[in-house]
């Protein structure tokens, strides 16, 4: 079955305005001469490259057609991919020409990546008109790329594609691997060029190891998830084994890796525990907080505090006004408590709220919280702007995980299972229950019985105290503490780890936390785009994945229900309960009264 | 069932955590050591203290790293001084022609890690660069808060020499928070706010002031600084004020500025701050109430934001005085032209110190690294850093070099005025002399 | 064992709040605390030694630059409440809609100053400068509707919370790769500089301008809203979109207006905030987002006057609140604690009146 036409066109067109967003934006300019493969091989060429691929890519998947599902075939995947390529060329090479036309120098005046660096990059160094007829061919070429991955036959697609990938992933990880493999005593010249991305050699054996154990897993790795999964399910022994090999496995993770990605993975660590204790709130008793980083912010100050630490002053340095000179260890159950009783202060109030206004009460608290870390007020206590130094290194055992980043993921280990515990356990409890019968329906869990005060104050007390735990990690690692690690965006980090992950699901968080922490933190080249992917990613993501990336089976077949549930809060619902009031004085509210939002 | 298993659950932890305060130490680490005095590089090298030493084969290049803000707001600092310590390394072949020198015939190579001007930023940085234990030295950081109980501490644990071309915070190399193996080139805040104070007070004798800080800690120590020696001159601090850095709406506080009539308003903060305080101040404040900002405001973009001079109100800046050095023929004849021929116009003043930072750091090299007759060389780390320590009387871009024990080797310290929009910047208008310029060292100011 | 009741084992002291008057009773004290810091610091303030006490002069400066910066997260607030009442939903994005605006007009804002026609023909310039930010952003608002908020319609509440938060970062992003990450100058019109005398008072010109256009807006606004065709509707779809579509409303389109009626608005809001500030940059849409959100949900979300409402006290809770509260207990750098008060505050409304001031009232749990 063919593409149709309108498609081609529009795909084609789309692809051609990202490729000029791409330009525009300054991403070519930045990773023009990062080289991936070899030297020719560089991002920047990669990024000429993909948006007719990813435009042909969409463009050739299956249809709907009359009812019936029909995959494009090879021939006409490969033509409508060609078809798109020459489309995104087409208009990629009119845009460069028209940069050309009206003058480079004018455009930077408003955009300021398009420098005559830009166009010399775009046409191959050939300049107008060669260059454009070379840049129209590789889009044509990518468009190809891109039909063929899409509709050539499966045994070879997906390994093609894995090792791809696989390839892009050593290649812009080249910073790190190097690193890791010689603190592990192996020599890395065969593999990655000096200072620089993989060599032509290296690119093939990652391909080649990657696309086969993708035809591995295929064939038979499957088979053994699905037997595992059945084991596990039948005999929980089992499942306690497949759990400890699991923690083994995360175990070792560190001495393998080397101590510049344990540093990374250590991150990721204070990030899946910060997603536990929020997932709790929001994925379990489903109260939306947009302020977590005030936990996350009390746990870490009161844990310096209560350590020793001492504030930066011009001067050298000061006792905080009130401070302790406790073991880690001891004071970190303490700053949990504290934490849980926060939790209570801050759920209080806004027990009563509902939805969007829990969420700008909570986005509020904290903010405040926020404010008052460099606040000269609290100064005397935890050191406003210039913060406060000395945390504690909480050895034990031998281990220094301040000073060591592979000790230091053991500690946030530790915890992490700790958490990881607690959540499970809470989920499976009867206060789980409560928290899923308040989710689906307030009204009717309160006229159960369910004390939604009490299981709501819970919410919070749990997650507060587990998301001080994850503070007091991060006071732990880096030991210095300033204002600016406390701001509004750890908890859209938080929110963002637990949403992609999956509401709900503890294995979602890890998965949610390595995306979002572990991949920047390799990929710190990107540190300058990395919130335009962070925000594209999050919003690609959630079209066309809402349940996230590993969903709770229970949470999915509650998103499919909440929508009818959600009618009915907002006063149109089929109970008609709550209708809400349409009259419209002026003056009066567009979208009606509603009695039952509270 | 399930409270008791929990209950049960947090009496193990509560006594395993009782187990583990007994076991673990409660170690802050930090407090100075105490150096012995380096020797040269006669006989052998001692590798046999807990930092050991660096084996440089021959053939091998001599490994370098700089731990600097590359990218986000700050990119123009760390970029500006790595071009610093490229052009030191440039000029080891006693000529700026592109091609790198030598150090006792060996090659020198920059490893260039992003310090993200932030404690995160500089934790992962110091870790990727104390992971390799090939590095001698690394030249950072751009950001205070990044080396402060995070890169320093880091790197200082394994005993690599961090020297900072811009760190100015004072806490850096006070008594209690410096570590070993810090130094810097860059001057000590406390005098730059102690300079600024004398020019507010002395020059253009004026003896009440408020200051108006971001959340920064390099804005609030220097705003610290002058307050502490304004007000030893005999000055008057009306107003103590702090903003947001992402703040756009700076009325209400200038407003209540206002209201304790200040002769002077210090904000010694980053842009945008700073070209708002001017354009946004001046509609508030009393007429003829000076502005000043430091060399965190002296930018290009302050220039664009603000436009022309805002009449009947004055703004200055202070920063290191660029003029001091350009006095030397060295500086304006040889140094800043290939500055610019190779790199194009310098956005910070803060290469120069780092080209002295990198300089002074060979010379250390020289002194202690113990060659075995072949070619490969021993450098201790511990002589390395006492050399650096030790140097004194050296004559740098910057001035004279002498590194004191707790890590401040720029002793002597010029710091200029400059007033608005005459500043030695992009956009600004000739003559970009400083009104005012003053020496003191680290013993003068409070 | 815990039974159906939620009773707890002994020991609990959670089983008291349950019983309603004590959890009255620590909300009441809780907003009394808040009550009294608030009255007694503002006493504290305004029988401060006459030296040391702020003048008329001053008290008004606070007042006026409060209402100036009130009516522009207003304007930003109507946006806010607009999109919400259709869709209940928080467009996160909305303050990079405004920054869009902003930046836009900044490009011509700049090339008119530079050839003198900015001063030779301000009110000209004005009107033209708000017309861009208005297309500007209104572009801005149906691209986000049509790529990000459409598809996810049917959505549960979070999606499209998260899907915001993304939007907002990659477009703040994009302007910052498109346009660079330093701030810009915005031109000042000299006309628009310096004071009126009116009645005897001296108000900011700019401020009086800002205050007249907000006014002019939210009138124009209710007045569409509440007459027109269109409006009508809206308050249609507001009230129950299935039924409008029934009686057959268009639904899409009548989405697609209002995302154009709050980027309109956030265009005007635009030109305002840049002029009273005299800057633009990448990220100035992010705070003035979560200010005009927070002013929204203060006034009652869903209401236009409600938002006009917050709006404005927003303006002078940041302004006023510290300078009245705060100085009075002499608490160093009060005015950096401004979010701070204003969410506090924000707290106590809540607490008496959960749908916001102008919203649903008591709203007592069935």
């Amino acid at each position: 079955m063919g593409v149709p036409t309108r498609s081609i066109v529009r795909a084609g067109l789309i692809g051609g305005v990202a490729a000029i967003f791409i330009a525009l934006v300054g991403l070519y300019t930045k990773f023009a001469t990062l080289e991936l493969v070899g030297e020719q091989i560089t991002l920047g060429r990669l990024m000429i490259v993909a948006p007719a691929l990813v435009a042909a890519y969409a463009v050739t998947r299956p249809r709907i057609v009359a009812g019936e599902r029909r995959v494009v075939s090879l021939r006409d995947g490969l033509i409508a991919g060609a078809l798109t390529g020459l489309g995104t060329g087409i208009v990629f090479a009119a845009g460069t020409w028209f940069a050309d036309l009206f003058g480079v120098d004018r455009i930077r005046e408003v955009f300021i990546s398009v420098t005559d660096e830009l166009i010399a990059f775009l046409t191959f160094d050939k300049g107008i008109p060669g260059g454009l007829v070379i840049l129209i061919v590789i889009c044509i070429v990518g468009g190809v790329v891109g039909g063929f991955v899409r509709t050539a036959p499966e045994p070879i697609r997906k390994p093609a594609a894995v090792g791809v990938l696989a390839v892009l992933l050593f290649g812009l990880l080249q910073r790190i691997v190097p690193i890791a493999l010689v603190e592990l005593g192996y020599d890395a010249d065969w593999l990655y060029r000096a200072g620089s991305g993989l060599t032509v050699l290296g690119g093939v054996v990652v391909f080649a190891v990657a696309a086969i154990a993708d035809i591995l897993w295929n064939r038979g790795g499957r088979r053994l998830k699905d037997r595992v999964r059945q084991t596990t399910e039948t005999a929980p022994a089992a499942r306690l084994g497949l759990f400890l090999v699991l923690v083994a496995i995360l175990a070792i993770l560190p001495l393998l890796l080397g101590s510049v990605i344990s540093e990374t993975l250590g991150q990721v660590m204070i990030y899946v525990l910060l997603g536990l204790g929020l997932n709790i709130v929001v994925g379990y008793a489903g109260l939306l907080d947009l302020g977590y980083v005030a936990f996350f912010a009390f746990g870490a100050y009161t844990t310096g505090l209560l350590t020793g630490a001492f504030l930066n002053t011009t001067t050298g340095a000061a006792q905080p006004a009130l401070s302790a000179d406790l073991n880690f260890y001891v004071a970190v159950w303490i700053v949990a408590l504290l934490a849980a009783g926060l939790g209570l202060l801050i759920g209080a109030p806004v027990l009563r709220l509902r939805g969007d206004y829990l969420a700008i009460v909570t986005l509020g608290l904290g903010e405040i919280v926020s404010v008052i870390t460099a606040s000269k007020w609290a100064q005397p206590l935890i050191g406003g702007p210039q913060g406060m130094r000395g945390v504690t290194k909480a050895e034990i055992f031998g281990l220094n995980p301040q000073d060591n980043p592979q000790h230091f993921y053991y500690l946030a280990l530790a915890f992490v299972l700790l958490a990881a515990f607690v959540s499970w356990r809470l989920s499976t409890s009867r206060i789980g229950r409560a928290w899923t019968a308040m989710r689906e329906d307030e009204q009717v869990a309160d006229a159960t019985g369910i004390s939604t005060t009490k299981f709501k104050l819970l919410a919070f007390a749990m997650g507060g105290a587990i998301g001080s735990l994850g503070g007091a990690l991060f006071a732990v690692s880096i030991g210095s503490l300033t204002p600016a690690s406390f701001e509004i965006t750890v908890s859209i980090t938080a929110l963002a780890v637990v949403i992609l992950g999956g509401l709900g699901s503890i294995p979602g968080v890890v998965v949610g936390a390595l995306v979002l922490i572990g991949l920047p933190g390799l990929l710190r080249e990107f540190e300058d785009y990395r919130p335009l992917i962070y925000g594209g990613a999050l919003v690609a993501i959630m079209i066309l994945r809402p349940q996230g990336l590993i969903p709770n089976v229970r949470r999915t077949r509650e998103l499919a229900e909440e929508e009818v549930a959600q009618d009915a809060w907002a006063g149109g619902g089929p109970s008609g309960e709550g209708e809400a009031v349409a009259a419209v004085v002026p003056g009066g509210s567009l979208g009606g009264e509603r009695e039952d939002l509270e | 069932m399930k409270n008791r298993k929990l209950l049960a659950l947090f009496a193990l932890l509560g006594a395993l955590s009782l187990v583990a305060a007994a076991c673990g130490s409660d170690d802050d680490g930090g407090g100075a050591t105490s150096a012995s005095g380096g020797g040269g590089a006669s006989g052998a090298a001692d590798c046999s203290d807990e930092f050991g030493c660096v084996e440089i084969a021959a053939g091998d290049p001599i490994q370098l790293a700089s731990l600097l803000s590359i990218t986000g707001d700050t990119a123009s600092l760390g970029t500006d001084s790595n071009h610093g310590v490229e052009l030191a390394i440039d000029y080891l072949d006693d000529a700026f022609d592109g091609t790198p020198g030598q150090l006792l015939g060996h090659d020198v190579t920059l490893q260039q890690e992003d310090d993200g001007c932030s404690a995160e930023g500089g934790q992962a940085g110091a870790t990727a660069l104390a992971a390799n234990p090939d590095i001698v030295a690394v030249i950072g950081t751009s950001c205070s808060s990044a080396a402060l109980g995070v890169a320093d501490t880091i790197l200082g644990d394994k005993g690599v020499l961090l020297f900072s071309p811009s760190n100015t915070n004072p806490g850096l190399t006070s008594e209690e928070a410096h570590q070993p193996f810090y130094a810097r080139t860059a001057h000590n805040d406390k005098i730059q706010g102690a300079i600024v104070a004398d020019f507010v007070f002395n020059k253009l004798k004026i003896d009440s002031a408020a200051t108006i800080n971001d959340e920064s800690p390099y804005a609030d120590g220097l705003a610290q600084a002058f307050r502490d020696n304004f007000e030893a001159l005999g000055g008057t601090i009306t107003d103590t004020e702090q903003v947001n850095s992402s703040d756009t709406d700076l009325g209400p506080v200038f407003t209540n500025i206002a209201s304790t009539n200040p002769g002077v308003v210090y904000g010694p903060n980053f842009n945008p701050v700073c070209a708002l305080s001017y354009s946004q101040g001046s509609d508030i404040l009393a007429k003829g109430t000076v502005q000043i900002g430091s060399d965190g405001c002296l930018e290009s973009s302050f220039l664009d934001t603000v436009g022309d001079p805002i009449a009947d109100y004055d703004y200055y800046a202070s920063s290191p005085d660029v003029t001091a050095y350009q006095g030397g023929d060295f500086y304006k004849n040889e140094y800043l032209p290939a500055y610019t021929d190779q790199f194009g116009k310098p956005t910070s003043v803060f290469n120069a110190h780092a080209y002295d930072a990198t300089n002074v750091l060979f010379d250390a090299i020289e002194s202690v690294a113990v060659d075995d007759g072949s070619g490969n060389l021993t450098i201790s780390r511990t002589a390395l850093r006492d050399a650096v320590f030790a140097t004194s009387g050296y004559q740098g871009l910057t001035g004279t070099i002498t590194c004191t024990p707790l890590g401040d080797c720029a002793t002597d310290v010029t710091i200029g005025v400059f007033q608005y929009n005459n500043w030695p910047v992009e956009g600004g208008v000739d003559p970009t002399d400083p009104v005012f310029s003053e020496t003191k060292t680290l013993a003068d100011v409070i | 064992m815990a039974t159906v009741t939620g009773q707890r084992a002994p020991g609990s002291q959670l089983g008291l709040l349950e019983r309603l008057p004590w959890r009255k009773i620590i909300l009441v004290v809780l907003s009394a605390l808040i009550l009294l810091v608030v009255v007694v610091g503002s006493y504290k303030t305004l029988t401060l030694p006459a030296d040391e006490r702020y003048t008329a002069t001053t008290w008004k400066n606070f007042v006026t630059l409060g209402l100036a910066q009130g009516a522009i997260i207003a304007l930003i607030a109507l946006g806010y409440t607009l999109v919400y009442g259709i869709l209940r939903m928080i467009n996160f994005a909305h303050g990079e809609v405004f920054m869009f605006g902003a930046y836009t007009s900044f490009f011509f804002s700049d090339a008119w100053e530079q050839s003198g026609f900015l001063d030779s023909n301000p009110w000209l310039s004005m009107a033209l400068l708000i017309v861009i930010a208005m297309i500007a952003s209104m572009i801005v608002a149906l691209l986000l509707e049509r790529i990000a908020y459409r598809p996810l319609r049917n959505a549960p509440r979070l999606v499209p919370l998260i899907t915001a938060i993304g939007a907002s970062l990659f477009l703040s992003n994009t302007a910052r790769g498109f346009f660079g990450a330093q701030s810009r100058g915005y031109g000042v019109p000299d006309v628009l500089s310096g004071s009126w005398t009116i009645l005897g008072v001296e108000v900011n010109r700019i401020q009086l301008v800002v205050l007249i256009t907000v006014i002019v807006a939210v009138v124009a606004l209710s007045l569409f809203v509440s007459r027109t065709t269109t409006g009508k509707s809206m308050r249609a779809v507001a009230a129950d979109s299935e039924i409008a579509s029934l009686m057959g409303i268009k639904v899409d389109r009548v989405i697609v207006i209002t995302f154009a009626i709050g980027g309109l608005l956030a265009g005007i809001a635009a030109v305002l905030f840049s002029i009273t500030f005299e800057s633009v940059s990448f990220s100035m849409g992010f705070r003035p987002g979560i200010a005009a959100f927070t002013a929204a949900v203060l006034g009652g979300i869903g209401s236009i006057y409600g938002a006009a409402l917050g709006g404005v006290l927003l303006g002078l809770l940041q302004s006023v609140g510290p300078a009245l509260v705060l100085t009075g207990y002499g608490i160093p750098s009060s005015f950096q604690l401004k979010d701070a008060f204003t969410f506090l505050v924000l707290v106590l409304v809540l607490i008496f009146r959960p749908g916001g001031l102008l919203g649903s009232g008591e709203a007592e749990k069935v």
